[in-house]
């Protein structure tokens, strides 16, 4: 008889260490989850910050952003970027169609690229002019601009005004200041207002190019470049090729502006002709 | 059982159920990563073998890795991805909550890079690379499984234990 009530009391502090221990343990787990959730949040916050830092610096980069220069090529007031540096470095150096330099020049240097390609402006801008002055001004390197056009629209509108220039025998000026102000891939950026600018920068006879740039044989000549980038296996651009005259060309395995690459590839080939 | 269910139905106490799901989810995040990493691998080889990455499914690999989005800061994506990839598999083997939110800030970066430069192939370069597709894909997977194991993996996995799966 007198242990019922003590077992009741037992059982009622059972029952109050019960509910004490589920309480802390829904506390416990309750700061859990705030810390792992603040930890979370901590982890997306930094994650959105790194990704919107990495979108800001793709695409060119920094100061040099490709959506930052079509404006560059068709506001301009006076001279456009890149024409003087393309003469300067052309200047008396023998053009024909897309050949550049003296035709008996031991060497040979194939140039594989679409005018959109970032990469080959960074070889016609950090690598080309170097290799000019030293090898084509020097007669050792006729080089040949091949020009493949499958990045879209406004490749093919760029290159058929590039086989116009070729006509003029000037398609070297006109490649070289385009890169200047290429503008972002396929945002419609080729407009007849942009090439006519180009044309005039690059020493081409505006009317002539445009009349010829919308014939059909403008599609000619990159049409040949796509049979002749099969031939060698050519399965990005820019691809350089090089070798002695009528011998066997090799692709130069570099950078695009790995300019020493390019200087040994084609010493090697200048050794092969002498030889 | 999903691991969801598993992870749910863990009892307040032992936290057993729990722990065997994110044992299950640590091995899905292996299996992703690993073939994450050679996706990247596949394509960081391409893209200095300057050869012709294989690319069905009506894909222009070229037309993407010709892009300027191809490169960040100067080095090629396939890099950056192969490095992500290889933090991602090596959080997997490092025991404490410090690698938990590694695999997870990661991926959660690798996710929102991958759905911008997806959205730049869909949009912009107007063409399409499965192997930057599959690579995307196994990203945002990983993200869902690190973020996950980051939010409900057991307590008792976060100290310095030694963590073999």
């Amino acid at each position: 008889m007198s242990s019922e009530p003590r077992q009741t009391r037992q059982q009622r502090r059972e029952a109050a260490r019960t509910a004490r221990v589920e309480a802390e343990r829904a506390q416990a787990a309750a700061v859990q989850r705030r810390r792992r959730l603040m930890t979370l949040g901590g982890v997306l916050a930094a994650a959105a910050i790194v990704v919107v830092v990495a979108i800001v610096v793709s695409g060119g980069g920094g100061g040099d952003k490709a959506s930052d220069r079509p404006a560059a090529a068709q506001n301009a007031s006076g001279a456009i970027p890149g024409q003087k540096e393309s003469s300067e470095m052309l200047a008396g150096i023998p053009q024909q169609g897309i050949y550049l330099g003296k035709p008996d020049a031991p060497v040979r240097l194939v140039e594989f690229a679409d005018l959109q390609c970032p990469i080959c402006r960074e070889y016609s801008l950090q690598a080309l002019p170097q290799l000019v002055q030293d090898y084509v001004r020097t007669g050792k390197v006729r080089m040949e601009f091949r020009n493949l056009s499958f990045l879209g629209p406004d490749s093919v509108k760029a290159g058929r005004a590039a086989a116009a220039a070729a006509k003029q025998n000037k398609l070297w000026n006109f490649a070289h200041v385009l890169y200047f102000n290429q503008g972002e891939e396929n945002s419609g950026y080729v407009t007849p207002q942009f090439i006519d600018r180009i044309d005039k920068a690059a020493g081409v006879d505006a009317a002539e190019a445009d009349a010829f740039a919308k014939s059909a044989a403008s599609q000619e000549p990159l049409g040949a470049a796509n049979t002749l980038a099969n031939q060698y296996g050519v399965n990005a651009t820019p691809t350089i090729l090089v070798g002695k005259r009528g011998g066997t060309l090799k692709a130069v395995d570099a950078d695009a502006t790995d300019v020493g690459a390019y200087k040994s590839a084609i010493d090697a080939a200048l050794g092969q002709a002498a030889g | 059982m999903t691991h969801a269910a598993s992870i749910q139905a863990s009892p307040d106490g032992e936290r057993r159920p729990g722990a065997i799901g994110d044992r299950h989810l640590r091995l899905v995040a292996i299996v992703l990563a690993l073939i994450g990493l050679g996706v990247a691998s596949y394509l960081t080889y391409v893209h200095y073998e300057d050869i012709r990455p294989v690319c069905g499914l009506g894909g222009d690999c070229i037309k993407v890795q010709s892009s300027e989005w191809s490169k960040l800061a100067g080095i090629p994506v396939a890099v950056l991805g192969l490095i992500g990839y290889a933090i991602i598999l090596a959080s997997l083997f490092v025991p404490g909550e410090e690698a938990l939110i590694a695999g997870a800030l990661t991926s959660l970066v690798g996710f929102g890079f991958s759905a911008y430069l997806t959205y730049r192939e869909l949009f912009t370069i107007d063409a399409i690379c499965p192997w930057c597709v599959a690579s995307a894909i196994v990203m945002t997977l990983l993200a869902i499984v690190t973020t996950t194991r980051l939010l409900l993996s057991p307590s008792d996995q976060r100290g310095a234990l030694p963590y073999v799966g």
